[in-house]
């Protein structure tokens, strides 16, 4: 079936499986993700049909074992725990999903009960992610958001009784009304929760939001470039102190917490995802399902075309890429991988490396270099002034190898 | 031949915008010199520019035939006129082809500074003018008050004369053709003198080489004549000269004296026959050329560089292919340490200048960077030597320099006299040199003022319009070359002076200029990896600073499984914008600031 992914080779790495339940109950004024807002109960069934028969469908074609499942959205609890459970059940059924996987969903506080936790947790999943925001309630009104931040702090207490283990929580900073002290606080609220994981996001305005026309229109006053910096930095610096590692631009974990299927985004590993706007990247290839949930229900069910972006990645584009996501994360660039996977020669840049660590925003680590917190700012000039300053190596093994 | 009596030559004198171009349309139409199906808008105005930006770039003429109420055929020779003081010389020649001048006057907003202007210069060539008070079905038409103003302020009779039109709705336009083969005088010469044409105006034909538009003034012109341009002493064999429809051109195989008309002879180069020459033949030549012919100098400079250095072979054919239409535009490779290699071009005016850069980016798809225009500077040195100068970068420094002296224009400005006050106070600022003033009737006022062309270039118009709310015209002509304070400023990026940025400036306009230069690359500049100094400078001393602030955040805060390609996708786009920037050491610098530089706004 030409229409699914088809592997070319036996690839026998662990993949990763993202699930995108496209509900939310309201949306917020920022979220340019693909969500609706109206929705019943026959179309949630016929939803969740439509993803057990993806899954079934394409299970057979991997080989790899399954060691990270991410449910986003949209926002997964109104969904509802038992067509969560159904779901997570299809994946174990059809695949072989490892012992000790991360398994994870999306939450936000006012769709999320005691009862749904532990039904949540009994199913499998055993990793939770909070969207808090902010613990401020006016800014959270602003957002858009259903919840305060009394139901957040109840939330997280639900997940912990309900012995969740690995809890994580977002943070948005650079909303409106917020202040540099409104901002600590909200920090220090969320450090008071104990989260295993925190992931703080500087807020930005997509165009098509109700966002972007209120900040055209000059409705709604957002801080500058300047003061998201700063935010950020500050977040940096309290993290730190309270001993996060920053592993990657907008997220800190506890040691041994890093989200093990997000780090498969930064390090080019294969995810394979379900449902609309779900995008996969295995087999060399990236695709992606409509952002159109009728139209992706409509070609499970009829056997037809899901994808509608098939991309084969060229050699050149993946170097790129790695560069591009290698520099997000606390790691940074292996020279090795550089060199052996990408044919990229590491020591052509070493004049630019050298300079950009005189200015703080590159630090040399054993095996490569890695963005500092300063230079994570400034994470889209450094990728592109970095890139262009690695030459291939020999063209002649270049192409032959890849 | 034709019938020398028949003959009407004429062209149209006008403001921009009191509808020239309208009439010329209306003549054509009235005497069938085009097809409806053909007729277009302001038919001689054939450059997509010139168009749009509503004036006449190109002369050009075409011949009418007017059967008139006496029962007789004339020929009508209509010679438009570009409309820019910056064309004056084009102006003059055209009109010393014609024997007669239609003024035509807005019947709302009367006379002009440039109708004064051009007005001067029909009568100064022998003219006959003929005034026509167009737009008489605008609501604030006025036609009384405008033919007595006519009379009043040039002295020719148009209160019971001059036909009252609407060009655009064709009212009273049948009195116009009449007018003119009554009142404007047939032209004289004699068949078999030596020869002797005028030439007017000529284009480039990929086909036929250049075409020459010329008036015969005596003698007569045949096909296979060799003939030679006593300016340039090139010579020629002509392979056909006739007359001039509106759209083609017509080989008649002769032109005898009093006739409009062209030739073509396998010409090259426009450069052979420029606007102005005199046509003779090679072995029975006239004795004396006709008077007035200039060789054209151009007055305004600028460096032009393609944004893309790549681009550079194609900006050279694309600017020679523009000097074949236009001999006015000079050019020479300049190559400058900030903008690589391309070329200093020297241009008529501002709107020459404008015009051209815009036919590059638009005809020949160029993406340019421009350095401010600056005029021509005559350097006297201390050794006792002298130059002349249209680089900033030739100027030299304080041990070896004399003196400088700059040009001047004699300006004249028409206003209403509410804004005298503020043209008073304008000119001063720009170190004007005032002349005299007088009431030309109640409501309009001309003054003379003697200006620096350097403070003229410098968004004058702008300034001019801006304060009078767009009631004032302005017209100058250079006079001559006066000793002024004048200082190099330089621009520094990083501490490292931007050679293509440096310009040349009086001594008291080099504060208020510098900061303002200061503040606009500030602007425009976007912020970078590190902190930017942009300072001014003059002989190495700072005079103002500002500084581009260090980039603190330029990141994508989320790049999940989705986000990938989009991301990717942003970043080629900021690697695409990058490639638009120049960099000067290591300061990348976006087209944008050297735009901005040269749009120094008032304000």
């Amino acid at each position: 079936m030409a229409h699914r992914i088809t592997p070319t080779a036996r690839d026998e790495r662990p993949v990763g499986i993202y699930i995108h339940i496209p509900f939310c109950r309201r949306k917020c004024s920022y979220c340019d993700f693909y969500s609706i807002a109206e929705f019943d109960d026959a179309l949630c069934d016929r939803y969740a049909a439509a993803l057990v028969r993806q899954i079934a469908e394409t299970a057979p074609t991997i080989a790899g074992k399954v060691d990270s499942v991410y449910f986003g959205g949209g926002t997964p609890t109104v969904f509802g725990a038992k067509r969560l459970c159904a779901v997570l059940g299809a994946i174990h059924k059809h695949f072989s999903v490892e012992k000790n996987a991360e398994i994870t969903t999306e939450a936000n506080p006012e769709s999320t009960d005691k009862k749904t936790m532990k039904a949540l947790r009994r199913a499998g999943f055993n990793r939770v992610s909070f969207g808090v925001q902010s613990s401020c309630d006016l800014e959270l009104r602003a957002m858009g958001r259903l919840h305060d931040f009394s139901a957040a702090k109840a939330a997280v207490e639900a997940a912990r009784a309900a012995k969740f283990k690995n809890v994580s929580v977002d943070l948005m900073y650079g909303v409106a009304g917020q202040t540099a002290e409104s901002w600590r606080q909200s920090i220090a609220d969320i450090l008071a929760l104990k989260p295993e994981h925190i992931s703080a996001y500087g807020l930005k305005v997509e165009s098509g939001t109700p966002l972007s026309r209120a900040v055209e229109a000059g409705d709604v006053l957002l801080p500058d470039d300047d003061t998201q910096a700063e935010y950020y930095e500050t977040a940096c610096e309290l993290l730190r102190d309270a001993e996060y590692v920053h592993y990657e631009i907008s997220n800190w974990a506890k040691p041994g917490y890093e989200s093990r299927h997000n780090l498969r985004y930064w390090r080019l590993e294969p995810y394979i995802g379900f449902g609309a706007a779900a995008h996969s990247d295995a087999f060399g290839i990236r695709c992606a399902a409509p952002r159109d949930i009728e139209k992706y229900m409509t070609a499970v069910e009829c056997g037809g075309e899901i994808f509608e972006d098939y991309d084969r990645i060229p050699p050149s584009e993946r170097a790129f890429e790695y560069v591009m996501l290698a520099l997000r994360t606390g790691d940074g660039i292996d020279a090795g991988t550089l060199r052996r996977s990408y044919r990229l020669d590491p020591d052509a840049a070493a004049e630019t490396i050298d300079a950009l660590a005189e200015q703080g925003l590159v630090a040399r680590t054993p095996h490569g270099f890695r963005l500092t917190e300063r230079g994570a700012l400034l994470s889209n000039t450094l990728i592109l002034k970095i890139f262009d300053a690695l030459k291939p190596l020999e063209n002649r093994f270049a192409k032959e190898k890849l | 031949m034709q019938d020398i009596t028949k003959i009407r030559n004429f062209s149209i004198v006008a403001h921009i915008d009191h509808g020239k171009s309208t009439i010329a349309d209306r003549l054509l139409e009235m005497c069938g010199a085009v097809a409806e199906r053909e007729m277009e808008e302001q038919i001689l105005d054939n450059m997509e520019l010139e168009r749009e930006r509503g004036i006449t770039i190109k002369a050009r003429a075409v011949r009418l035939q007017y059967k008139a109420q006496d029962g007789e055929t004339y020929e009508l020779n209509l010679i438009d006129t570009p409309g820019h003081v910056d064309f004056n010389y084009e102006v003059s020649r055209s009109l010393a082809a014609c024997e007669g001048a239609l003024l035509v006057v807005d019947a709302a907003q009367g006379i002009e500074a440039q109708t004064l202007a051009n007005t001067y210069l029909a009568i100064d060539a022998g003219l006959e003018v003929l005034p026509v008070i167009n737009k008489i079905d605008l609501p604030a038409a006025d036609p009384d008050r405008v033919a007595q103003e006519i009379e009043d302020v040039i002295g020719i009779p148009a209160v019971d004369d001059a036909p009252r039109v609407s060009a655009k709705t064709g009212l009273g336009m049948e009195a116009v053709p009449e007018y003119i083969v009554k009142n404007i005088p047939a032209p004289q010469g004699d068949p078999n003198a030596p020869l002797r044409c005028l030439i007017f105006d000529s284009q480039y034909d990929p086909y036929k080489g250049v075409i020459v538009y010329l008036r015969v003034m005596e003698g007569t012109l045949r096909v296979g004549d060799r003939v030679r341009m006593m300016q340039s002493g090139a010579e020629y064999d002509v392979v056909e000269c006739g007359n001039l429809g509106a759209k083609t051109t017509i080989n008649t195989g002769e032109l005898g004296p009093g006739e409009v008309g062209f030739l073509t002879a396998s010409i090259k180069n426009v450069r052979d026959c420029e606007v102005g020459d005199t046509v003779t033949h090679a072995n029975a030549p006239a004795s004396e050329a006709l008077p007035g012919y200039r060789k054209v100098q151009s007055m305004v400079f600028s460096g032009v560089y393609p944004a893309d250095g790549a681009k550079y072979p194609d900006l050279r054919d694309a600017l020679e292919k523009l000097r074949l239409n236009d001999a006015s535009l000079s050019f020479e490779p300049e190559s400058s340490a900030a903008l690589g290699f391309g070329f200093r071009c020297g241009f008529l005016g501002l709107l020459h200048m404008e015009v051209i850069q815009e036919r590059l980016e638009r005809e020949f798809d160029l993406d340019l960077i421009t350095t401010a225009p600056s005029v021509s500077y005559m350097i006297h040195y201390t050794d006792g030597s002298e130059k002349m100068i249209q680089n900033p970068l030739e100027f030299p420094d304080g041990t070896e320099l004399d003196y400088a002296e700059e040009p001047f224009v004699a300006a004249s400005i028409i206003t209403p006299p509410d804004y005298t006050g503020a043209i008073i106070e304008l000119c001063q600022e720009r170190r004007g040199v005032f002349k005299d003033m007088k009431y030309l009737e109640a409501t309009r006022v001309e003054l003379h003022y003697d200006l620096p062309l350097g403070e003229i270039i410098y968004d004058f118009f702008d300034a001019l319009k801006s304060r009078t709310r767009g009631y004032a015209s302005l017209d100058y002509e250079i006079s001559d070359f006066r000793r002024s304070e004048l200082v190099k400023l330089d621009v520094l990026l990083n501490g490292d002076i931007v050679d293509a940025l440096s310009f040349i400036v009086h001594k008291d306009k080099a504060y208020p200029r510098a900061r303002k230069i200061c503040e606009k690359l500030k602007d425009n500049i976007p912020r970078q990896l590190f902190e930017i100094p942009v300072q001014a400078a003059i002989g190495g001393k700072i005079i103002a600073r500002e500084t581009v602030k260090a980039m603190r955040k330029d990141v994508l805060a989320k790049c999940y499984g989705g986000d990938i390609t989009r991301k990717k996708k942003l970043l080629e786009k900021q690697k695409e914008g990058k490639k638009r920037m120049r960099t000067f050491g290591t300061v990348e610098v976006p087209q944008e600031a050297f735009m901005a530089v040269l749009k120094l706004d008032e304000d």
